[in-house]
């Protein structure tokens, strides 16, 4: 008897120990750990504690999968009309929301605020003919074929850019030669003249190119990237300009007091030294735009991405 | 080369300062921890413990990121040998024979060649990292797709020596891993392939959900269903608590050929860890004086894989130190702490850090050491937990099954899947089908299709550019040569024998 | 059970249809891939057309062998006896401890469903101390969920119906 008392004390225990744990803000993170999604939206996180404007503490949950719709998924249908749920956002889920015709998307939830931008860069083994822009064009519409272009995944921002470049140099778009890499590896295949071009995150390019194998062409930005004395493709007279944000939304219907609240945390954290420190270790780039003119820039993004999508091929 | 030995011992005094030894001691402790525990890997815990680091000094930090990446190793054989559940795709092979040799109640010997060839193979990797490492970086530029896809073919050959006793059984099971892992989002193309309209197989099915459903959930239900009422225990320790004279005799050459094959593939921007441990398998068997012996638990089958296991992982920091290119996710993640500190990794960190460097490279020696250390008197207490009553071992198996399941994207997919493929697993078991080749196909498939892929893109279209190298056409020959040559060998003995009598 | 009688038992044909069917599941699954504009050396469907058409002929052999009597043995694994005849109950609830996660892990959440998911499987294994099982799987479950929690993984609410 009072061995059975025992165990089922042991149960009981076991259980309500775990119900006591509090629970602040909650972040749905729409990745697994340890990617681009989970540095954002733990290091913003952390920024947050740091500088002293929310420290009720954080849970995360991540939920990775087809380009964080999985997650956005899950977000619409469990966090509505929760003030303190938050989900870490970018561009790639506006375009996997798009190429795998979802039924939920961004549209569903409450646009907080963009923070961070990551732009592209092109570049070229060391020795390819290749200088600037203009030869990059011109090479794509000689034969897009011979040129292989190596990027990230097939319908990310790296392929919609080159897709951008083709149709700018009047090149065919479905005839573009993309050829997708993950990690690593892109890096050795340029540096290696694998493949004769290649488009990734300009902090990665930056950082190699040192080494001397590679030569970067062109950033994709508004503004030069620092340390790198590269022209933006605006410069040279090619008006695209794309990049990899990231930024958070809040649950749908969330009410108009706790959209308030949350706005004001993040101009906060904006404007404080923490943040700002916390972009400078991670090479992010300042992209800060917040509420309403944050859900416009959704909308635009996503009839942007239908186009790009459409043009390379990806939707029918 | 002088040059280097001082900078090492300049290493060796930074890590073998007491805060920097205990920093170590926790990582491999760690490492060993989250080693056992299937689909939590080095990479995730490195990735979560990142912020924590940041309060520490990134000569400690990187010495216990270093201990995790070892110990993790270490960890993950433990539970293929013992449980017949490798928890990470580098220890499938190490399950073969390590499993049966714990069966026959000598799960200590195989526990104990893992550990020491894995001492050896990390300290010869850590040693050619230090001596070698620029040079071998230069391979990154040379190997293409077609490189790899001729590298990934060759791997493929390993499926021979794994097929078990009928072929038509063990092809099934290829074909089985293939077609799984052809599901998902094509990423040369986008498009969805086998995803049946399910958001979640858009990236395919996870490896760790097939290994452990396979493994761990499949064996659950057959030994659920045939333990024969008066079963006896076999006594984990019967077969000696110890490696024996003909253990170690019969372990240091494929300790050193797994260290040889490890190192320079695990350095590849794309080799990983499998490759080696696949084909060094093959190579201890058809070397093996005593094939016979290979399904029944070959202690060659446990020494080759595991060292080229370990050696693989030392060759990983080769391309993420010497150019700073990240070539698995773990070397992602190692890359990203690098950067928290303000720091980037390739040639003007030896000149701008030479103190972090060389007491990581010098950490590297001190893990395996302290591994070592630890391991060994560990073994005793490992193998008795075969003791644990057969119910609570497999209530135990199930519920790690479900922690790397559902800790993975805590998808009820996942679930769904494990119960599925569980269920398969049976099936196979019940049947006599091999599990080796329906994993080598998981794992080499969809990486054979992207290399052939990227080559015939870049070639635009041309096929024979697949044999257009001299790396690949030799590597295409020998896999041509691992295929027929025992088929020829038989030939000519039989031959050999006719023409005698 | 005879060998002979277990030969006769081991005559898996329908196993061979479940391959062909997957391999036709396949074919056909790779008929419907769009096969992209863009300009590639090799389209997406041709490796799910090389796994499906492999899987399909196999499933044939397989039929075949089947029918001509060809055995299919079980094999020995640790403390299982392959001559041993399977024992249905057993296997049925090692079964549902593997499955029962399907019902109970959205709505109880990690540490229940590896409560009952452990308690089912020792069960499987002639383990007849209920609460004593309970209590165990109780206090792994709780143990792996917090040991994740400290790692900054969430293994799902603690008790989903009650947040």
């Amino acid at each position: 008897m009072l061995k059975r008392s025992f165990l089922t004390g042991v149960i009981a225990l076991a259980f309500s120990a775990g119900l006591a744990a509090a629970e602040p803000a909650k972040v749905l993170i729409p990745a697994n750990p340890g990617g681009g999604w989970d540095g954002a939206g733990r290091e913003t996180m952390a920024a947050f504690n740091k500088s002293g404007v929310f420290t009720d503490g954080v849970s995360f949950t991540n939920k990775g999968g087809a380009a964080g719709t999985i997650g956005l998924a899950e977000f619409v249908r469990t966090a509505e009309g929760d003030d303190n749920a938050l989900l870490v956002t970018g561009v790639i889920m506006v375009g996997g929301a798009i190429s795998n015709k979802t039924p939920v998307s961004l549209d569903n939830t409450t646009p907080l605020a963009r923070m961070t931008n990551e732009y592209n860069a092109i570049a070229v083994p060391a020795d390819s003919a290749i200088k600037t822009p203009q030869d990059f064009l011109a090479a794509l519409k000689a034969d897009p074929g011979a040129l292989s272009v190596g990027g990230g995944s097939a319908g990310g921002v790296d392929h919609v850019l080159l897709a951008l470049l083709a149709k700018q140099a009047g090149a065919p778009v479905d005839k573009i030669n993309f050829v997708s890499f993950s990690g690593g590896e892109i890096l050795a295949s340029l540096g290696g003249g694998k493949i004769k071009a290649a488009i990734s995150g300009a902090s990665e390019f930056r950082d190699f190119a040192k080494s001397g194998r590679i030569r970067i062409i062109a950033v994709t930005g508004p503004n030069r990237v620092e340390g790198l004395d590269v022209p933006t493709l605006k410069e040279t007279g090619i008006p695209i300009e794309i990049g990899n944000w990231r930024g958070f939304v809040g649950a749908p219907g969330m009410s108009e007091a706790g959209r308030k609240t949350w706005l004001d945390r993040f101009e906060k954290l904006h404007a404080s030294d923490a943040w700002k420190e916390t972009l400078k270790a991670h090479g992010w780039e300042d992209a800060y735009l917040a509420g309403d003119e944050f859900k416009a820039f959704i909308k635009a993004e996503e009839s942007n991405w239908t186009a790009a999508l459409k043009d390379v091929g990806i939707l029918k | 080369m002088m040059d280097i030995l001082q900078q090492l011992l300049a290493g060796f005094a930074i890590a073998l300062q007491p805060i920097n030894l205990f920093w170590a001691l926790v990582g491999c402790l760690l490492g060993t921890a989250i080693g056992v525990l299937p689909g939590i890997g080095p990479a995730l815990t490195i990735a979560l413990l990142l912020p924590v680091t940041a309060q520490v000094a990134p000569e400690s930090a990187f010495i216990m990121f270093a201990g995790i990446l070892y110990g993790a190793l270490y960890g993950g054989s433990t539970t293929s040998i013992l449980l017949n559940m490798p928890g990470e795709s580098g220890s499938v092979m190490t399950a073969i024979e390590g499993n049966r040799m714990a069966r026959n109640g000598r799960g200590a010997a195989a526990l104990a060649t893992s550990a020491i060839g894995s001492f050896v193979a990390g300290t010869l990797g850590t040693l050619a990292l230090t001596f070698l490492a620029p040079t071998i970086a230069e391979l990154a530029f040379i190997f293409g797709p077609e490189d790899y896809f001729a590298l990934m073919i060759l791997s493929f050959t390993s499926v021979a020596v794994v097929m078990g006793t009928s072929r038509v059984r063990g092809f099934t099971a290829l074909f089985f891993g293939l077609a799984l892992g052809t599901i998902g989002i094509d990423t040369q193309t986008g498009q969805s392939r086998m995803t049946f309209g399910t958001l979640e197989l858009l990236d395919g099915i996870s490896f760790t959900v097939v290994l452990v459903s396979l493994f761990a959930v499949g064996e659950t239900l057959y030994v659920a269903s045939r333990q024969a009422r008066t079963a006896g225990v076999v006594y984990p320790l019967k077969g000696g608590a110890w490696m024996t004279r003909e253990d170690w005799k019969r372990s240091w050459k494929p300790w050193l050929r797994g260290a040889l094959i490890g190192f320079p593939i695990g350095s590849l921007p794309a080799g990983g860890t499998e490759i080696p441990t696949f084909l060094s398998y093959t190579v201890e068997r058809r070397l093996s004086e005593k094939p016979e012996e290979f399904g029944n638990g070959a202690i060659e089958g446990v020494a080759g894989p595991e060292a080229a296991n370990n050696a693989a992982a030392a060759g990983i920091l080769v391309p993420l130190l010497t150019l700073g290119l990240p070539s698995t996710a773990t070397a992602a993640v190692l890359l990203a702490a690098f950067q928290n500190y303000g720091l980037q990794p390739g040639p003007l960190l030896f000149a701008t850090n030479p103190g972090l460097l060389w007491g990581l490279i010098a950490s590297l020696f001190v893990g395996n050491v302290i591994l070592l250390i630890l391991n060994l008197p560990l073994v005793g207490m490992w193998v008795r937990l075969l003791l644990i009553p057969r119910p609570y071992i497999y209530g135990g198996i199930v519920i790690f099954a479900l922690v790397g399941v559902w800790g993975l994207s805590t998808s009820w997919m996942d679930l769904l899947l494990m119960c599925g493929i569980g269920l398969i697993g049976y099936v196979a078991r019940v049947y006599d089908f091999p599990i080796a080749p329906a994993l080598i196909g998981l794992i080499l498939g969809p990486q054979a299709e992207i290399q052939l892929r990227r080559a015939l893109a870049v070639s635009q279209g041309d096929w024979s550019v697949l044999v257009g190298t001299p790396i690949a056409a030799t590597l295409l020959a020998i896999a041509a040569l691992v295929i027929f040559l025992p088929f020829f060998v038989a030939k000519f003995r039989g031959a050999m024998h006719e023409s005698k009598a | 059970m005879s060998s002979l009688d277990q030969r006769k038992a081991a005559r898996p044909w329908w196993l061979g249809v479940a391959i062909f069917a997957m391999g036709a599941l396949w074919l056909y699954g790779a008929a419907g891939i769009a096969s992209t504009t863009n300009y590639i050396g090799l389209g997406p469907a041709a490796m799910v057309q090389v796994a499906g058409g492999g899987l399909a002929i196999l499933g044939i052999l397989l039929v075949i062998q089947a029918l001509r009597g060809e055995t299919f043995a079980a094999q020995d694994e640790e403390g299982a006896d392959a001559a041993a005849p399977p024992s249905r109950p057993a296997f049925l609830l090692a079964l549902a401890g593997v499955a029962m996660p399907l019902l109970t892990m959205k709505m109880l959440g990690f540490p229940i469903t590896a409560m009952l998911a452990f308690t089912l499987v020792t069960h499987a294994f002639g383990s007849r101390r209920t609460l004593l099982d309970l209590a165990i799987g109780a206090l792994i479950g709780t143990l792996s969920w917090y040991g994740f929690e400290l790692l900054g993984i969430e293994l799902g609410p603690f008790i989903p119906l009650l947040r």
